[in-house]
């Protein structure tokens, strides 16, 4: 079936308008890797300062080109697999809120009033306007899952006894997850920090803001993950030549995601005062217990690889591994998602570290944690990114990749280059380089007493694999570019554009994971279990602070004119 | 159509690591006592000094304060085999407090205290990292320990309470009063902290912030008993008086 045609112009103005954006997120990426090897030593580079380039690469990258993506994939996939027709003013509506979010947000960091990094922690404070920007983006980003509802209960009705299609589980499941997850970071953004901002109110509990925050950044991450996951389960095994292994195992991954997305925040706060070392403790349990549908996954995966290489005429316990199509021009999309499983398979190995409680003593904001999240959200996550955007892209505007051989390079460039990247920064965090720090002016500087040679070669190991990922991007956008300005393909105009779709190959039928109820029900509970100790001792304690402070200020800031 | 038999065993192998890593984990932290940082239950506010004090053998317990973009004390130096209780607060913003090379790592969070214990039995020059984003010259913030055989008690610098003793000296009031409990022309800073003081027209009062502030800004209109009442006027600023009150705060223990 076509999508509404307003529909297809709300898609890609949510795909190439964050790819847009996206040029000066990757920019300062690479530019970060250069001052922190020293080879740049300034505060600033064409009148941008470290930090606010640190600002930028987060909240582009990780929160309006993650959010983005998923709306618009999660328009393709609902739209096409329930055959129906959308709420355009929802998805109109929904643009309008997350653009105007975005754009008031990137303004606020260029024009340097909002150089507080995408975690924002207070009290650095930052502009208003900054804060009015993310709550808009957020608001405008539950819109779609509210309009998907009652088409999907729709279907349901008209459709009863047939399992919903895998990839609107897995859109439903994402959004879900982001609906629970953003409610305390929007309570956050505008019960605690917005009218601090404004001078409205003076003291701010930072505990509680911290905690709120996190309560959001872990979820965060499933969030960006998820709709990757529903590229591997559904789209993986027909690129592959195959079939999906268990049609149970991506079903159950998605419900398990709801449920144990979000009571495990505090993983993340395993390093801060206030909280008791039991509630970590629980939280630190859950937060492993993700390992399960985790493991599952790379099981079903793979098995859905062997099946698909033994079709193929693959043989032997490890012969079939060289059967699959890894350069094929014609299927580019394949390595986008076969290089994201390989790095994810790193960073899921080196998150455990993270969340093994007392080990993240030896980690905790060092250079270990880019290093981790670059295997996961650089990894699989952008990857994903990457390729669906362009395959939806051309497949919208019915144009040609030009050119396949080089969109399937790629993946492959950025591989080799998060590798060398994350390898450095893994071994400089393991020494105590910190994360988010200029090291160029001090620590990598011979001439500075804190000086520390020891983080030379991890330092230098960053920059050049940033650089490589630099060119892949720079690849990519060469492609992307002279793909949009090719003439319409003759030969895709006949045919409506359709996202690759797999069969199963075991198709079980467990009712346990055909409805979404009991797992929302059970995940709020868990929610709730998990974080009332916590949030009451917070609040108990009461922990205030002052006004807030500017990035570049010692003085406290004065609001109260 | 059931489950496949691989699948399963894919099942089974997935909880059983997870139950084994919980295992690790939990002999972590209770058979070998690797902690994460604890609630340190808030009765009184957070400290304000930076301070060091020595207990029995090679214990320490040193109080750091973080402010933008700097830790107090900034260099401490303390014998090989020392064990150091740390706590630390931050006076601004959340900064971080990492000891690289050893397991110490911690968020400072506005209002809270953080705690660490940590054992050096390795002579060597310790890093403390701000690792936590807080603001323009976040990649200035550090403070070091060092570690050495050659020392007997522990040292330090970049306390506020040093500047102390250092203004107290410059502004010449060692001339008339002693910090370790000699006699001289006034009475001695030693233990005066917070000890009562009797007063020349016989009234009892606490040697506090107030009564330091008046003294030092209206010498005439107290007297100590049994002092001739000869302090003179002294041009301090409120930061010199505060930083000597941290130093006498310290001579009391």
């Amino acid at each position: 079936m076509e999508l509404q045609t307003n529909l297809r112009r709300i898609i890609l103005a949510e795909l190439l308008v964050p790819l847009a954006l996206f040029i000066f997120g990757a920019y300062h990426g690479v530019m970060q890797t250069i001052y922190m090897s020293g080879v740049i030593r300034a505060t600033s580079v064409a009148g941008i300062s470290y930090y606010e380039g640190l600002t930028a690469h987060g909240v582009i990258n990780a929160i309006v080109l993650t959010t983005f993506f998923a709306v618009a994939f999660g328009y393709t996939v609902i739209s096409q697999q329930l055959k129906s027709q959308v709420s355009i003013a929802g998805a109109t509506l929904s643009l309008v809120l997350m653009l105007s979010g975005a754009v008031m947000a990137a303004v606020m960091i260029f024009l340097g009033k909002a150089s507080v990094l995408y975690t924002f922690y207070p009290p650095l404070m930052a502009h208003p306007l900054f804060y009015v920007g993310l709550a808009l983006f957020i608001v405008g980003s539950w819109v779609p899952l509210w309009t998907w509802i009652p088409v999907y209960l729709r279907w349901r009705k008209e459709n009863r006894g047939r399992k919903t299609p895998m990839g609107v589980v897995g859109i439903l499941a994402t959004f879900t997850v982001w609906q629970m997850a953003t409610v305390p970071v929007a309570v956050e953004v505008l019960v605690q920090l917005l009218p601090w901002s404004l001078g409205w109110t003076h003291g701010i509990n930072v505990m509680m803001s911290r905690t709120l925050f996190w309560f959001f950044g872990h979820p965060l991450v499933y969030f960006w993950l998820l709709p990757t996951y529903v590229m591997y389960y559904t789209m993986l095994p027909k690129l592959a030549g195959g079939k999906l292994f268990s049609d149970f195992a991506g079903r159950f991954t998605f419900m398990a995601l709801i449920l144990l997305s979000c009571p495990l925040g505090l993983h993340h706060q395993f390093a801060d005062p206030g909280i008791s070392t039991t509630s970590k403790g629980i939280q630190g349990v859950l937060t492993l217990l993700v390992a399960i549908p985790s493991l599952l996954t790379a099981f079903t995966l793979a098995a859905s690889l062997e099946y698909a290489a033994r079709q193929r005429g693959g043989k032997g316990l490890f012969g079939w591994w060289s059967k699959l199509p890894y350069f094929n021009p014609e299927n580019w999309l394949f390595p986008y998602l076969f290089c994201g499983l390989l790095i994810f398979l790193f960073g899921g190995i080196t998150g455990i570290v993270n969340a093994s409680y007392s080990m993240n003593n030896v980690v905790h904001n060092t250079a270990w944690i880019p290093a981790h999240f670059h295997l996961t959200v650089g990894g699989p996550i952008f990857l994903g990114i990457l390729g669906g955007s362009l395959l939806i892209v051309t497949g919208l505007m019915k144009k040609p990749v030009v050119s396949g051989t080089m969109a399937m390079i790629v993946p492959y460039v950025w591989m080799v280059g998060t590798f060398i990247f994350s390898y450095g920064l893994f071994m400089g965090g393991l020494r105590g380089e910190p994360r988010r720090t200029n090291l160029g002016l001090t620590y990598m500087n011979p001439a500075s007493p804190s000086y520390r040679p020891d983080w030379w070669v991890p330092a230098h190991m960053g920059m050049v694999g940033g650089c490589i990922m630099g060119l892949a991007v720079l690849l990519y956008f060469i492609v992307l570019i002279r793909s949009l300005a090719a003439a319409p393909d003759a030969a895709a105009s006949q045919a409506p554009f359709a996202l690759p779709t797999s069969e199963p190959y075991h198709d079980e039928d467990v009712p346990a994971v055909r409805n979404f109820t009991p797992w929302v029900v059970a995940a709020v509970l868990l929610c709730a279990a998990a974080y009332y100790v916590p949030i009451r001792d917070i609040a108990k304690n009461g922990i205030t602070t002052a006004p807030g402070f500017r990035p570049d200020s010692p003085a406290a800031v004065d609001t109260t004119h | 159509m059931s489950i496949n038999v691989f699948e399963k065993r894919a099942f089974l192998v997935a909880v059983a690591s997870v139950a084994v890593s919980l295992a690790l984990i939990a002999y972590a932290t209770w058979g070998m006592g690797i902690n994460v940082p604890t609630c340190i239950p808030l009765g009184s506010k957070p400290f304000e000094q930076a301070s060091v004090t020595k207990h029995e053998g090679k214990n320490y317990e040193v109080h750091y304060v973080a402010r933008m973009w700097a830790f107090e004390p900034s260099v401490l130096r303390v014998p090989t085999g020392s064990t150091l209780d740390m706590y630390a607060v931050t006076k601004d913003v959340t900064h971080g407090f990492l000891i690289a090379g050893t397991n110490v790592n911690l968020m400072l969070v506005p209002g809270a205290v953080a705690n660490s214990r940590v054992h050096f039995d390795k002579p060597g020059i310790y890093t403390i990292v701000c690792h936590e984003y807080c603001g323009r010259n976040h990649q200035n913030m550090n403070a070091r320990i060092e570690v050495s055989d050659q020392i007997a008690d522990y040292s330090v610098e970049g306390l506020p309470a040093d500047e102390g003793m250092k203004l107290l000296d410059a502004k010449g009031c060692l001339a008339c009063h002693s910090v370790d409990g000699s006699v001289g022309v006034g009475p001695t800073f030693k233990g005066a902290w917070g000890a009562p003081v009797t007063l020349a027209d016989g009234s009892t009062r606490t040697l506090d912030a107030a009564l330091f502030l008046q003294k030092v800004r209206h010498p005439d209109t107290i007297a100590v008993q049994g002092y001739p009442p000869v302090m003179p006027d002294l041009p301090l600023t409120d930061d010199e008086i505060s930083q000597i009150e941290a130093y006498l705060e310290g001579l009391q223990k």
